[in-house]
């Protein structure tokens, strides 16, 4: 069964690296083939005050005369071993202008990750164990509440109460603990909801299952029963959606750090496409690529530790069909 | 409102008659007055028994008649929205009012509870080991590797042969009858004074069912626990217990010491029961059964309706050779049935799909009809389909539940495009009434119909096409005794006005011996037996055959034993 395992988890590895490369030749064609050419155009602004002669050498010293698949190839090995280019507006590095701005926008990310957790765990725990006359309906409503208010509507009300009215954090040293913990929460809120709504649905399911009611009858309190039996194959969906989530975070980070005024990935971001600094966005494209690859990796190789009855078959982690399911296939095929 | 008030002075009188002087112990388990209800509907009423210490009492009734919510209630484990009222008074003290907190260190530690179906029972995403963990931290044992050896001993106790690896495995690497084998041990570990089976047997073979009983009675004699039996077999609560309640829709019909409400049924609906049991009646069909099976013995035995010829079909699992059917041979004259007859894994399954043509056999061949049915494509093998039919054991799956009963047995009219439009609406008229199937059925769907109906409709549907061959995978395992004589009676009828051939798959001995006529029975992928069903019942030769029949529920010593327990005497 370990070898099993590692050689599944060695295929899946190899699989990300060729979907991240994939996706890097991908964002680089699409770049080369859009109309327009900022290059020449950040040249031949006037404000440099570059001669033709002066465009034409620096165009051949950066290679961008050759071939389309020449470019490619060069920047692909550049990118590969971690070289990511100048920034065509301050000439500086790309990985120094990501690794600046990449530690805040981590941590908002990670913390809003685990108050989405948080959240998706406490109410899906007081979805199941809460009494009636407590508000165990109201606890169902709220993840269709979280998904309908848009992230920088929490953000501005969060402000708005904790900020100017009470005056827990100050709103102009916006990487404050108090700061970034409303920022988090912010940006966790629309997250958990997606969470919280198939946790809860499993958490249904798994609790109506035989087994469960078995555990009651061994003498076990609420607590226990919620840890020890239900979470476990309740959150096997849950893992997939939260590696889906982990692609919102990204998107929702460059919403919320504008709200909060954050200097992270999002500011950058912003700051690229509006001078159409080419380099830099390629790179957090990539950047978002290796993230989301990395994250379903993560996800894929989690999954057949949570469920033993996985079978690997073939890099592929495969549910076991049911007798059952056989068994109505031979009295479909006899009729048809 | 006033046979109410009478109702309770008459307790109240008898209460203070008995209070001074307390004539017997206070028993184990006390049921009062319980009923139980989902919303305005109720399913148990007024329910009152009493269970001694280190005493047996069967709860006995089909499905619907409220005997595993009565086990639900007691253990305090009915799902959301059922509601008991009543008393239920365990070792005196009354738990059906008192709180979750108050009643949870009484779970386990004195009332344990043996589930019906074990491959749901446990959780299939952790071991059995750190399941067994929480059974034995009721134990109040603060050393991790005594409490470790008690669940290894507890496992070696249930009759687990490796114990070790028991309890390293998930619940999907077991059998079924290790499962409730687990289950039960897990269930004794904090030797509870009371334990709940419900229908602890209904999901395993008959020779572990067999076993799994006998556990059951063992334990409940060595450690003095007091058994609380759920289940639908008479034959099984007669053998298992010493006082049986007899329940139908939520009512008790009949309750007493087994020895007399087993041998002499004083209320019509358990005598009905007892009657229904096949291993109580093994004749009860054989003037229907055997309409024909007199007139056709002198006719065309020699051109047999179904003839395999040893076929033989090996899998590839994981690199694994696995001979699921070695050298099958049996023949079925036409108007006759043949059992095949064997445990899960027994091959039996796959003899269904070779005969039906699902599955190429590697040698040998079969013929249907004088049809061959090996060596053909799916698309050759259609007109062999129509006379050749198959019912499946599940009802509940078998059925497309957005169709209606009238689409359901339509269908194969429209695949094999048979007659004009009126024909076909007769044809399903026909079918349908020919199984005992309303007209006013005709227009629901599956999921508002009874198993038995069900059953009923995937019969029709398979007769619709007047086939000559009818292959019974398991028809009636999924059903309650009494229904499941319904079904039988409706086959053996139309066996007998139809001149149908059929092929019955069972586990079930003692049904096999009411209908067939001859008889294979199977063990790993070899007939290890066959003959007509009076040879092999009343004369078994091999052991593996005498352990199937021995595995029949009889009910127990008190009663009148079947023909093949009787000692024989041989005349010569």
């Amino acid at each position: 069964m370990r070898g099993a395992y590692l050689s599944y988890a060695a295929k899946r590895f190899a699989q990300a690296v060729v979907v991240i490369l994939l996706a890097y030749v991908f964002t680089f064609v699409v770049v080369s083939i859009l109309p327009g050419d900022p290059i020449t155009n950040v040249l031949r602004d006037p404000q440099n005050g570059f001669s033709e002669d002066q465009i034409r050498q620096i165009i051949a010293a950066q290679g961008l005369d050759r071939p389309i698949p020449v470019q490619l190839w060069t920047s692909l090995s550049n990118f590969v071993t971690g070289d990511l280019g100048l920034s065509m507006r301050s000439s500086r590095p790309v990985t120094t202008l990501i690794a600046e701005v990449l530690p805040s926008t981590l941590t908002l990310a990670s913390a809003a990750f685990a108050i989405a957790l948080l959240l998706a765990l406490t109410i899906g725990y007081g979805t199941q164990f809460l009494p009636k006359r407590f508000g165990q309906g109201l606890l169902r409503g709220f993840p269709s509440l979280f998904l309908s208010v848009p992230n920088f509507v929490i953000g501005l009300a969060l402000i708005h109460i904790f900020g100017f009215q009470l005056g827990l954090f100050r709103v102009i040293a916006p990487d404050s603990f108090w700061a970034t913990f409303f920022a988090a929460i912010a940006l966790g809120v629309p997250i958990s909801a997606r969470i919280t709504e198939v946790l809860i649905a499993n958490l249904d399911k798994e609790s109506e299952q035989e087994y469960a009611a078995v555990a009651r009858s061994r003498g076990l309190g609420p607590a226990r029963l919620f840890a020890r039996h239900l979470l476990k194959p309740s959150s096997l969906p849950v893992v997939t959606v939260i590696a889906l989530a982990i692609g919102e975070l990204l998107g929702g980070s460059l919403i919320t750090e504008t709200v909060f005024g954050r200097t992270g990935i999002g500011s950058l971001v912003q700051r690229s496409v509006s001078t159409q600094d080419l380099p830099v966005l390629q790179a957090v494209v990539s950047l978002a690529a290796v993230v989301f690859v990395l994250v379903n990796l993560i996800a894929d190789l989690v999954y057949p530790l949570l469920d033993p009855r996985v079978k690997l078959i073939g890099g592929q982690g495969v549910r076991p069909t049911t007798a059952d399911d056989s068994a109505t296939a031979t009295s479909a095929a006899v009729t048809s | 409102m006033a046979a109410q008030d009478r109702l309770t002075v008459n307790t109240f009188t008898r209460a203070e008659l008995t209070a001074p002087v307390p004539l017997r112990p206070l028993p184990l388990l006390r049921v009062d007055g319980l009923s139980v209800s989902y919303g305005p509907h109720e399913v148990v009423t007024n329910v009152g028994f009493e269970l001694g210490r280190g005493d047996s009492l069967a709860l006995i009734g089909e499905s619907g008649s409220g005997k595993s919510t009565i086990a639900r209630a007691v253990l305090r484990l009915l799902p959301s929205g059922g509601r008991a009222t009543g008393r239920v008074a365990f070792d005196g003290q009354e738990v059906l009012g008192i709180s979750e907190r108050g009643f949870r260190p009484l779970r386990g530690r004195a009332i344990g509870f043996v589930p019906q179906d074990p491959a749901n029972s446990l959780n299939p995403v952790r071991t059995i080991g750190a399941q067994a963990q929480e059974a034995a931290a009721l134990l109040d044992e603060p050393d991790s590797a005594i409490r470790k050896q008690l669940i290894l001993d507890t496992f070696a106790e249930v009759g687990l042969d490796n114990p070790q690896r028991v309890y390293g495995s998930y619940p999907h690497q077991l059998s079924g009858g290790m499962l409730q084998r687990v289950l039960i041990g897990l269930a004794i570990l904090p030797r509870p004074a009371l334990l709940v089976a419900d229908e602890p047997t209904s999901a395993l073979d008959v020779t572990i069912q067999k076993r799994i009983l006998d556990l059951l009675t063992r334990l409940q004699h060595d450690l003095k626990i007091s058994l609380l039996l759920i289940t639908h077999d008479l034959a099984i609560a007669a053998e298992r217990a010493n006082a049986l309640v007899v329940l139908k829709d939520g009512v008790i019909q009949e309750a007493g010491r087994t020895t007399s409400v087993f041998s002499s049924p004083a209320s019509s609906y358990a005598r009905k029961l007892r009657a229904d049991v096949p291993a109580l009646n093994p004749d009860r069909y054989a003037p229907l059964r055997d309409v024909r099976f007199h007139t056709l013995k002198t006719g065309d035995a020699s051109t047999p309706k179904i003839d395999v010829n040893a076929v033989t079909k090996t899998f590839t699992v994981d690199g694994k050779t696995l001979t699921a059917a070695s050298d099958l041979s049996f023949t079925v004259p036409a108007g006759t049935t043949h059992a095949l007859v064997g445990e899960s894994g027994s091959g039996k399954t796959t003899a269904v799909r070779l005969l039906l043509g699902l599955e190429q056999p590697d040698s040998g061949t079969i013929s249907v009809g004088g049809e061959q049915v090996t060596g053909r494509s799916p698309e050759a093998l259609r007109s062999a389909w129509r006379h050749l039919q198959l019912v499946y054991q599940n009802p509940f799956t078998s059925l497309d539940p957005t169709w209606t009963v009238e689409q359901l047995v339509r269908e194969p009219l429209d695949r094999f495009k048979v007659g004009a439009r009126e024909e076909r609406d007769e044809r399903v008229r026909e079918a349908s009434a020919d199984v005992g199937l309303g007209e006013h059925l005709l227009s629901r769907k599956p999921g508002a119909l009874s198993g038995g109906q069900r059953q009923r409709v995937a019969i029709a549907r398979s007769l619709v096409l007047k086939p000559d061959v009818i292959v019974l995978d398991e028809p009636t395992s999924a059903l309650d005794v009494s229904v499941q004589a319904g079904i039988i009676e409706v086959l053996l009828t139309l066996q007998a006005n139809l001149g149908l051939t059929y092929v019955f798959v069972s586990h079930d001995l003692a049904l096999v011996r009411q209908l067939a006529h001859t008889v294979s029975v199977m063990h790993r992928g070899r007939i290890v037996e066959h003959g007509t069903v009076a040879e092999i019942f009343d004369n078994p030769q091999q052991p593996y055959t005498r352990s199937l029949l021995e595995s029949i529920p009889s009910g127990g010593a008190g009663v009148a034993q079947p023909a093949h327990a009787r000692p024989r005497v041989t005349a010569g």
